[in-house]
């Protein structure tokens, strides 16, 4: 199973981005700046946005789905229970399991930020997709959902996974990096070799690393290991 | 045509002669021939087809019934591409320009704010549109008549929600009524020339000029 990118580029404006490489299976992590294009790079995966020069390639993706930024992008159901339906789900273990039972008949627009997120991520998550991608997937998150959202990423054994998130907090565990920088999507490479050559490293990582605690990964049971070994 | 009061008149002028004789809307469909980018606005506001689409079928209705369906055809036809222009051509902030100068900073300010706000909604339904339609094809499902009452659902829930939210704004910010504006208009030379046609167009639509001409034969 395999993405590749052929120096697929897309423009906007003055504004470009171009990017080479092949995604495989695993989780990958892709940082950036706000405004650098992560998103426009996600829905260039997704195929909703066609490279205006280069290809992309897929190599045994029979599935796919991208989870955009905001939640409200996704909805296409009347009610909290009708846009559970609209992704093939059944609505009672869906909000039950959300805490969002006595609001299934609400407009999905009238709950929260933090409950249309949360409603999203299950939807996008109950189903097994060769790939996903995930578009910020933690923004209107507390610390606790975040950290759930995580456990349930990296249960994914199979299929690729690409998430694009200036989060800089929490993650889940992460097999490769990629950072935008300068319109240019570069490869760091695997975990948790690559975690030196991270440029955008949250502040918390950047000092484990220089005060010569090495990481494994960068799961918070990663940090937190790393944080208290002597 | 810069100046919007120029082009709120022309519209007016102009609708109100398609409304009332075929005529008039073929004269009116010529100006427009002349006057505007035509085809190029037509594409680009996509809701249009579909509107034209409704008229012709409200017009064989009329025809099937009885009635003079052509006409309606034609003289709605010349309305909707008059409100196509009128549209394609507005900018923001006009509305209000045109509200002070024409009602003052009380009246026409919160007029002109209205009318700002109902334009800003029109733009925002439009993307909203264009999100579900994305939704639709992120989740693998066809966009047809079953996705049109949620989808209608969800445009006017949305569209409740924003005016909830500027509203609220506007309240904390503490606008009770009026406002103060000073409206500015931009005057081109050139403008004049479709002013003048609509206005000749207006001319041969209402006065009879074949029985006028008749007379000095």
């Amino acid at each position: 199973m395999r993405l590749q990118l052929n120096g697929a580029r897309a423009f906007r404006g003055d504004w470009s981005l171009e990017a080479e490489g092949a995604f495989g299976e695993g989780i990958h992590l892709v940082s950036g700046n706000v405004g650098s294009g992560k998103s426009t790079l996600a829905q260039m995966l997704a195929g909703l946005l066609s490279p205006s020069h280069g290809t992309i390639g897929r190599e045994g993706i029979r599935s796919s789905m991208i989870s955009l930024q905001f939640p409200e992008y996704h909805v296409t159901g009347s009610t909290v229970a009708e846009e559970c339906r609209s992704w093939g789900l059944d609505p009672v273990p869906v909000l039950s399991e959300l805490n969002l039972m006595e609001k299934q008949d609400r407009a999905p627009l009238m709950l929260s930020r933090g409950e249309l997120k949360r409603l999203h991520l299950a939807c996008v998550l109950a189903k097994n997709y060769d790939l996903l991608l995930l578009d910020e997937p933690f923004s209107s998150l507390d610390a606790r959902e975040k950290e759930r959202i995580c456990g349930l990423i990296s249960q994914r054994t199979s299929g690729i996974t690409v998430l694009f998130t200036h989060e800089q907090t929490t993650f889940p565990r992460v097999d490769y990096l990629w950072e935008i920088q300068q319109g240019m999507l570069i490869e760091r490479g695997e975990l948790p070799g690559a975690l030196h050559d991270w440029t955008h490293a949250p502040v918390l990582i950047k000092r484990l690393m220089a005060s010569g605690k090495n990481l494994k990964n960068i799961s918070p049971l990663d940090l937190q290991e790393a944080t208290c070994r002597t | 045509m810069q100046d919007v009061r120029m082009r709120i008149g022309t519209a007016t002028l102009l609708t109100l002669v398609a409304f009332f004789s075929v005529p008039g809307a073929m004269g009116v469909f010529v100006w427009w021939l002349v006057f505007t980018p035509r085809l190029q606005e037509v594409k680009r506001i996509r809701i249009v087809a579909g509107t034209l689409g409704l008229i012709a079928l409200a017009a064989l209705f009329i025809i099937v019934s009885g009635g003079d369906g052509i006409s309606y055809l034609i003289r709605m036809g010349a309305i909707i591409l008059i409100g196509v222009w009128l549209y394609s051509e507005q900018e923001t902030g006009e509305f209000l320009h045109l509200g002070v100068w024409l009602l003052g900073n009380r009246t026409g300010f919160e007029l002109g704010m209205i009318a700002e706000m109902g334009m800003q909604m029109a733009d925002s339904l439009a993307a909203d549109l264009d999100r579900i339609r994305m939704a639709m094809t992120i989740k693998g499902q066809p966009w047809g008549v079953r996705i049109l009452v949620p989808a209608g659902l969800i445009l006017v829930n949305d569209a409740l929600v924003r005016s909830q939210d500027t509203a609220e704004l506007m309240a904390v910010r503490g606008f009770y009524r009026g406002g103060s504006f000073c409206p500015q208009f931009i005057h081109r030379r050139y403008d004049l020339i479709p002013v003048m046609a609509a206005i000749v167009v207006g001319f041969l639509a209402f006065v009879p000029v074949s029985e006028f001409l008749i007379l000095y034969r």
